[in-house]
């Protein structure tokens, strides 16, 4: 257990590393001066002076590696470095930003976890008409792209019925929209998976047996089948809430939301080079903290992985 | 389990249902009658959704561009402005003088104004902001830029400020009623950067109460205001109680929310949903094109194929942009045969220039030595293919724009020109142009007065800034234009600057250095709630000090 921990950790600091390492160099590929963009961006007419000051007091002078080893040196004590545009904390604004995002991210997983599982439980071992239907829908929905979706959603439920406002201030009602954008393709991607275990697990011996019991097809599904379906579910989460924190770049943009999505474009844009490798620090912390959950979670839900845990 | 079933499929039969009914009403949705004018109702909250970039900085001296600009014109003030004739008017400046030399401007300042911190409005404080945009701590660009020839400022008495030059400079009034060098408290300059690029203190009808990133600025009533320019429809403070100034970077979803009545001001709106506007009761379009260059398509003269006149004239006469303007903008843009913006009262137009010839475009080139012809059609000369590179900064230019390029490169095609059209952000796009990949180009440019040929057409534009960032891209190197244009800047006569600007750009466009379009475009959407709001005629800048929501 020790063991296995340990080497989750090393594998978690790797990963980590190589992000660091991957988006400070992807970014400097990519055209356009730091300087500029801590002087107001690309094309600004600063100074030859203010420039050299800049890279002076950024330490852009300095030879590539000495800026990496800077870097990473920085990110071991923590520091993810100040932003060049607005000039805060990197860390103080991820933190502000991070709330909203993860709300949005958590509740389309959920609000996605509860229609994949109502789609496939209620299309599986059915009618030939019922299963067709839910291999539909679940690869419509699966392939929506979110900017298509967005529009129609808003176009259908601001514009024309004004049941939720199409830009998201912060109440209850505006987050419907956004939610329902990321949710109903990741209900897709999660009922294909599910439908295809819950398939294998109702034509499993115990199944047979829960029936000849007297079971109703409700109790088998929710009393012995839904666990079946829901372990391939659960560990597509980490990779789906990764998923949703990139799908958030569009969704944010267009319900006009604050969140983490958002500020990585507009750091892209403005080359603001400590914001862009805090954003996807953040993002691959996230997926390294929801792939080791996800394993744990399928642990609790499946039996046999503890047993073959305990084996070892 | 039936039972559920049945509920299943009806729910599903519901959803579509109102799926149906939804995209019929969206066809046919009823307009409000429009409110008639009336007398202002103060009070209300009015809530402006902008397209433009979230700045930074609230300061417009920090940088300086058109967003910061937006912001800016709501809470603080210049000391001059300019009205629709383009004359210059007074505003924190009740009267100006110049000394005969030039070099001596002498400003007196309205009485009794005092900034929203209590701080009071005098020569000092005109003196500490100037100094606070020539400092290279501040980061200023465009008021830098606008301040070129300014070399300090004395203090004459408490009212009087005194703009000592370098040279003679004809367009420093119209420098000084840009946004970017507006009047801040000095008080609040002095908190330091970033307090002051949090919420800048002015003299404006309204204060920056409240900034949350990436999601709104709060604007609250400023009721000690006493200071509107001489334009302005009424005096005292605005009418709103606040304005709620959100950032909304999606414009179909900043349409939807002033359809739905969940913003009251839009900007940034793509000419499609103008046109949809203009046929509603219920909202209003301003039309407030910026002032400066108009939008153009500049050709790079300092390199092979345009550094031959016959081949630019070529391009010229071979592109046809009319039809693709009408279509793709919806009527919603005039066609522009101006260097200069149509709001600019010295621009001169001449459309004779501009009139697509085919034929004349095939013998200027076949002339010109490209009478050669590759598999695609595309002409040849001694082996170099007539391939014309085109990036296009997708920040700057709308998705209809980016199709009357794909027009231009179509009907330039026909003459045996092959363009390249290459779609950029825009640190990738300032990369290109500064290393000179380019031979087309169109490149908007903001600023008050015609001083901006100056800076778009003399030679000592094309030398980079330290950035590599140059504004003249037509790389026009001609001494008679430099020198009408350093006359002009230089001449204190109305009548004689006039003549000057004008022969500048008959030179400019007799030389077929660039195809003009239109004006730079610059509209807002207003709810027909919205009573009383206008563009300020200095760089087109909503105001919403005149406005008032009826109801």
């Amino acid at each position: 257990m020790l063991r296995r921990t340990g080497l989750l950790l090393a594998g978690a600091v790797f990963v980590m590393w190589a992000v660091a390492t991957l988006t400070f160099f992807a970014i400097r590929l990519i055209p356009g001066d730091p300087a500029q963009a801590i002087l107001g961006g690309p094309g600004s007419q600063a100074s030859q002076e203010a420039l050299d000051q800049v890279r002076r007091d950024y330490g852009l002078d300095q030879p590539l590696i000495v800026q990496y080893l800077a870097m990473l040196g920085r990110l071991l004590t923590g520091d993810l470095g100040t932003s060049y545009a607005l000039k805060v904390p990197v860390a103080e604004l991820l933190g502000a930003q991070l709330g909203g995002t993860l709300l949005l991210a958590v509740l389309s997983l959920a609000v996605a976890w509860v229609l994949a599982l109502a789609l496939s439980l209620w299309s599986t071992g059915r009618s030939r008409i019922a299963t067709v239907l839910g291999e539909w829908i679940e690869l419509a929905a699966a392939a929506l792209p979110h900017f298509w979706f967005a529009a129609v959603l808003i176009a259908v439920f601001s514009t024309a019925l004004g049941w939720f406002p199409p830009v998201a201030t912060g109440t209850p009602a505006g987050l419907v929209l956004p939610v329902v954008t990321l949710a109903v393709p990741l209900a897709g991607f999660l009922a294909q998976v599910m439908r295809e275990s819950l398939l294998d697990a109702m034509q499993q011996p115990f199944v047979v047996s829960a029936r000849a019991r007297g079971e109703g097809a409700l109790g088998i599904r929710l009393r012995h089948t839904i666990r079946h379906a829901a372990l391939p579910g659960i560990s597509l989460s980490g990779w789906a809430l990764g998923w949703l924190l990139s799908g958030a770049v569009v969704v944010e943009t267009i319900f006009a939301m604050p969140g983490l999505g958002r500020t990585l474009l507009q750091a892209v844009t403005l080359r603001d080079i400590p914001i862009v490798t805090g954003v996807v620090l953040l993002i691959a912390l996230v997926y390294v903290v929801m792939t080791i959950l996800t394993d744990a979670a399928s642990r609790l839900a499946d039996p046999r992985l503890r047993r073959q845990a305990a084996a070892r | 389990m039936p039972a559920a079933l049945t509920a299943a499929t009806r729910r599903f039969g519901l959803l579509s249902i109102a799926l149906v009914g939804a995209i019929v009403l969206a066809g046919c949705q009823s307009t409000q009658p429009e409110a008639s004018g009336g007398d202002p109702v103060p009070g209300g909250t009015l809530t402006y959704a902008s397209g433009d970039g979230e700045p930074t900085c609230l300061d417009p001296h920090v940088g300086g561009n058109y967003p910061q600009a937006l912001l800016a014109g709501q809470f603080l003030e210049s000391l001059v402005s300019r009205d629709e004739t383009g004359e210059i008017i007074p505003w924190l400046a009740e009267s100006w003088e110049v000394a005969g030399d030039g070099l001596a401007w002498e400003f007196t300042l309205r009485e009794g104004v005092t900034f929203t911190d209590g701080t009071p409005l005098d020569a000092e404080s005109v003196k500490v902001n100037v100094e606070h945009l020539k400092n290279p701590d501040t980061q200023s660009s465009t008021g830098y830029l606008a301040l070129g020839k300014v070399e300090t400022v004395e203090v004459v008495s408490d009212r009087v400020a005194r703009f000592v030059l370098s040279t003679p400079d004809s367009a420093l009034l119209e420098s000084l009623s840009q946004p970017w060098v507006a009047i801040e408290s000095p008080t609040g300059i002095a908190r330091g950067m970033e307090e002051n690029c949090q919420a800048p203190v002015g003299t404006g009808p309204f204060i920056v109460d409240e900034w949350v990133k990436q999601d709104h600025v709060t604007l609250v009533r400023n009721d000690d205001y006493t200071s509107p320019p001489a334009d302005a429809a009424h005096e005292g403070p605005a009418y709103l109680e606040a304005i709620e100034w959100r950032f909304v970077p999606d414009s179909a979803s900043r349409y939807a929310a002033l359809q739905g009545g969940q913003v009251d001001v839009i900007d940034n709106p793509q000419p499609d949903t103008i046109a949809a506007a203009e046929g509603s009761d219920s909202l209003a379009w301003l039309d407030a094109p910026r002032p400066g260059a108009s939008n153009r398509i500049e050709l790079n003269g300092g390199q092979v194929p345009f550094d031959d006149e016959r081949v630019r004239e070529a391009f010229i006469r071979a592109v046809e942009v009319d039809d693709g303007i009408e279509a793709l903008f919806f009527g919603t843009a005039e066609r522009s045969f101006s260097p200069l913006s149509s709001v600019e009262s010295l621009a001169y137009s001449d459309g004779s220039l501009f009139e697509p010839d085919p034929d004349r475009a095939n013998a200027l080139l076949d002339e010109a030595g490209w009478t050669e012809r590759d598999a695609d059609g595309t002409r040849m000369k001694d082996g170099t293919r007539l391939t014309l590179r085109f990036p296009v900064s997708t920040n700057q230019s709308i998705p209809a724009e980016q199709s009357l390029f794909e027009q231009v490169q179509a009907t330039a095609k026909a003459a045996g020109f092959d363009v390249v059209i290459e779609l950029l952000d825009l640190s990738s796009w300032y990369g290109a142009l500064a290393a000179h990949e380019y031979e087309i180009v169109s490149a908007p440019y903001t600023k008050v007065g015609p001083d901006v040929l100056r800076i778009l057409y003399h030679s000592d534009s094309i030398a980079p800034a330290p950035s590599g960032y140059f504004a003249n891209l037509a790389q026009l190197a001609d001494p008679a234009v430099d020198s009408l244009l350093e006359e002009a800047a230089a001449t204190s006569d109305a009548a004689i600057r006039a003549e000057l600007y004008e022969e500048a750009q008959r030179l400019i466009l007799g030389g077929h250095h660039l195809l003009p379009l239109y004006d730079q475009q610059n509209s807002f959407l207003l709810s027909g709630d919205v009573q009383g709001a206008r563009a300020i005629p200095t760089v087109s800048t909503p105001t919403f000090y005149d406005a008032w929501l009826a109801d």
